[in-house]
């Protein structure tokens, strides 16, 4: 798994890595949606594009992750694949498969409100990059 | 526990001082850069109980520019973004600031209590029906869409009107108003301000519970500690009351989101230090400032008109399942109150009077008697608290008092406030079935999620008996009566 949830009082978070920065980010957007369900379940008939840019690379993060809440509050949206195509230390450009999240049908598990920058970490290192951020759920 | 751990709460808790039994100073030398002391209302239980990182917390609030008084921290306080959860503070509009994260992105997250007529003896019976109904009417759980589409007109509505709105839609009646906070409208919202993705997510969640510790509970009055207050908003021993709790929904995390972003921006601007960047606010009287506090308005607003709604939707269903009248199950709003929000209020400070923002997050309004906002029928009895517990033990009312006028700016706690993490409280749950649990004691839970009883479970909170106890011995709002849950509906 290249992702792992955090705990932390009330909240949740998830630690993320890959083998660069762009590799860690796509893996934290999948570790979040699977807060909210089953992933194994959720097909890939849709795509949402995300195109942002910040003051940093912190800011950036959770704007990334905020994009992704906004898909999926507005539209039940659920990511199961994320193409990040362009990564620089202010912008973004990512591709995101998934489907629409049915409570009939899926597992409901957490209510995300936001990404928030409580405790957040970028670590980039020579052979990987290891991301942590909390929700507040 | 890691060693490291235990000496990291054994030194903070060597730097505060025990003021009485029920108050505790976090001093101004805490940390550098204090501009005024801390207090937290904590007994000795409580205080074992406190994490290192709230009474950081607490010490970074006063260091704010423009505090007034103390930064204060409620009996069920713990650790959130920036402000504690149970965090009271008080800013000058001139010198002072206003901080989205003093408010929380469950912008108004709140509870309204409604009563009945209708005995515990009458609902035990088929409490377990009755909360199948209830869930079968009320739209909530994650991704689950309401029974109301807001198109853009109706939506600024919403905001501009708040509780009126639901009124004016047919959900209730204007007698509602007069006893929620704020008649449940503030003025001085601004729908300009609000961004696209902020109406878009608001568009289907108006009239929805959502999920995570909101919830509906019917339960009934097992302690009356006050005959006369309890008498006069209609509280009996035996009867049965509802509680709801829930917020702005996404519209209003979306407000919170977009403004913690304005607001890190606008730091530099003004040249304001902070200890930690989620404390990002900006001076009250500058145009971020007076834009957040349009749009919290505006977010307040929409989750007024939210309880509004869910509140019409379960006197109906009680009436539909009892097939009963309006009249025969009298069941009337009580109270309503905020506590995730911003106000400008008027307080006295060394004898004169001033105009202040009040930041509660996770803490409750708890006006005095004799104040000119209390509806006529309550103004010389205080102002009802709600307090919702956790769902296997007590919820508690109360009223506001004097006291609490003169130290905490008005303000009481706003529940039991959590101590276990989620994973802990997972953990502990494991091999226990917790809806068995707590229907052998009674109470019936319908829950949209799986492991949220777990996540839920008593004992991941602080016993609220407790905190209400704290509260009630330092004098800030006196107990009028205790509440048990006989079922719950969750999303």
């Amino acid at each position: 798994m290249d992702y792992e949830q955090i705990d932390i009082s009330g909240d949740v978070g998830i630690r993320a890595w890959g083998r660069d920065c762009a590799e860690a980010w796509a893996n934290a957007g999948i570790g979040m949606f699977s807060l909210v369900t089953d992933l194994s379940k959720i097909g890939n008939n849709r795509l949402v594009e995300i195109a942002i840019k910040a003051d940093s690379s912190e800011g950036l993060l959770v704007r990334y992750l905020n994009e992704l809440i906004f898909h999926l509050d507005t539209y039940n949206f659920i990511g199961n694949r994320i193409d990040i195509v362009a990564f620089s230390e202010d912008s973004l450009r990512a591709f995101v498969y998934g489907a629409e999240f049915d409570p009939s049908l899926h597992e409901q598990r957490l209510l995300l409100k936001a990404a928030t920058y409580h405790n957040i970490r970028i670590a980039k290192m020579a052979e990987q990059c290891v991301v942590e951020v909390i929700f507040d759920i | 526990m890691q060693r490291n751990v235990f000496w990291e709460i054994i030194m903070s808790l060597e730097k505060i001082r025990r003021i009485d039994d029920n108050r505790l100073e976090v001093p101004n030398d805490y940390k550098p850069g204090m501009r005024t002391n801390g207090i937290i209302f904590a007994d000795a239980v409580l205080e074992k109980g406190l994490e290192p990182s709230c009474i950081e917390q607490v010490a970074n609030v006063a260091i704010l520019p423009g505090i007034v008084g103390s930064s204060l921290a409620m009996p069920d306080i713990h650790t959130g973004y920036g402000f504690p959860i149970g965090g009271v503070a008080a800013f000058d509009l001139d010198e002072g600031i206003i901080s989205p994260g003093g408010v929380g992105y469950d912008i108004n997250c709140g509870v309204r209590l409604l009563r009945s007529n209708l005995k515990r003896s009458e609902v035990s019976p088929k409490i377990g029906e009755l909360i199948d109904a209830l869930y079968n009417a009320i739209p909530a759980g994650v991704g689950s869409k309401g029974r109301i589409r807001l198109g853009p007109a109706d939506e600024k509505k919403v905001l501009i009107k708040g509780a009126r709105w639901a009124i004016e839609e047919g959900y209730g009646t204007a007698a509602d108003l007069d006893k929620t906070e704020s008649g449940g409208c503030i003025e001085g919202a601004d729908p300009s301000l609000i961004s696209d993705k902020a109406y878009e997510r608001g568009r289907a969640q108006q009239g929805t519970l959502g999920s995570g510790n909101h919830f509906i509970e019917v339960q009934y009055i097992d302690e009356i500690y006050d005959d006369a207050v309890a008498n006069a908003i209609g509280l009996f021993k035996d009867h049965v009351t509802v509680m709801i709790h829930t917020g702005s929904r996404g519209f209003g995390h979306q407000v919170c989101t977009d403004f913690l972003e304005v607001m890190a921006g606008a730091l530099k601007k003004y040249n304001i230090a902070l200890p930690d960047k989620e404390l990002a606010c900006a001076p009250f009287k500058s145009k971020e400032a007076q834009a957040y506090l349009a749009a919290m308005r505006a977010a307040a607003n929409y989750a007024w008109a939210n309880r509004q709604c869910l509140m019409h939707w379960t006197r109906e269903a009680f009436i539909s399942f009892f097939r009963i009248s309006p009249g025969q199950l009298g069941m009337g709003l009580v109270y309503d109150v905020a506590h995730n929000i911003a106000k400008v209020e008027e307080h006295v400070i060394d004898g004169r009077k001033r105009k202040l923002v009040v930041h509660r997050k996770g803490a409750t309004r708890a006006f005095p008697p004799g104040h000119p906002e209390l509806p006529e029928i309550y103004r010389n009895l205080g102002q009802p608290v709600i307090i919702p517990g956790d769902m296997g033990r007590a919820s508690f009312i109360l009223v506001g008092t004097e006291k609490g006028k003169l130290e905490t700016f008005s303000s009481a706690c706003h529940g039991a406030g959590r101590i276990l993490s989620r994973h802990e409280a997972i953990r502990r749950a494991k091999g226990r079935a917790i809806r068995r649990e707590l229907e052998d004691k009674g109470i019936f839970v319908r829950s949209a999620g799986r492991e949220i009883l777990a996540e839920e479970m008593p004992e991941a909170y602080k016993d609220v008996t407790n905190v209400v106890d704290v509260v009630h011995n330092a004098g800030i709002a006196l107990k009028v009566a205790r509440l048990r849950p006989m079922g719950v509906v969750k999303g």
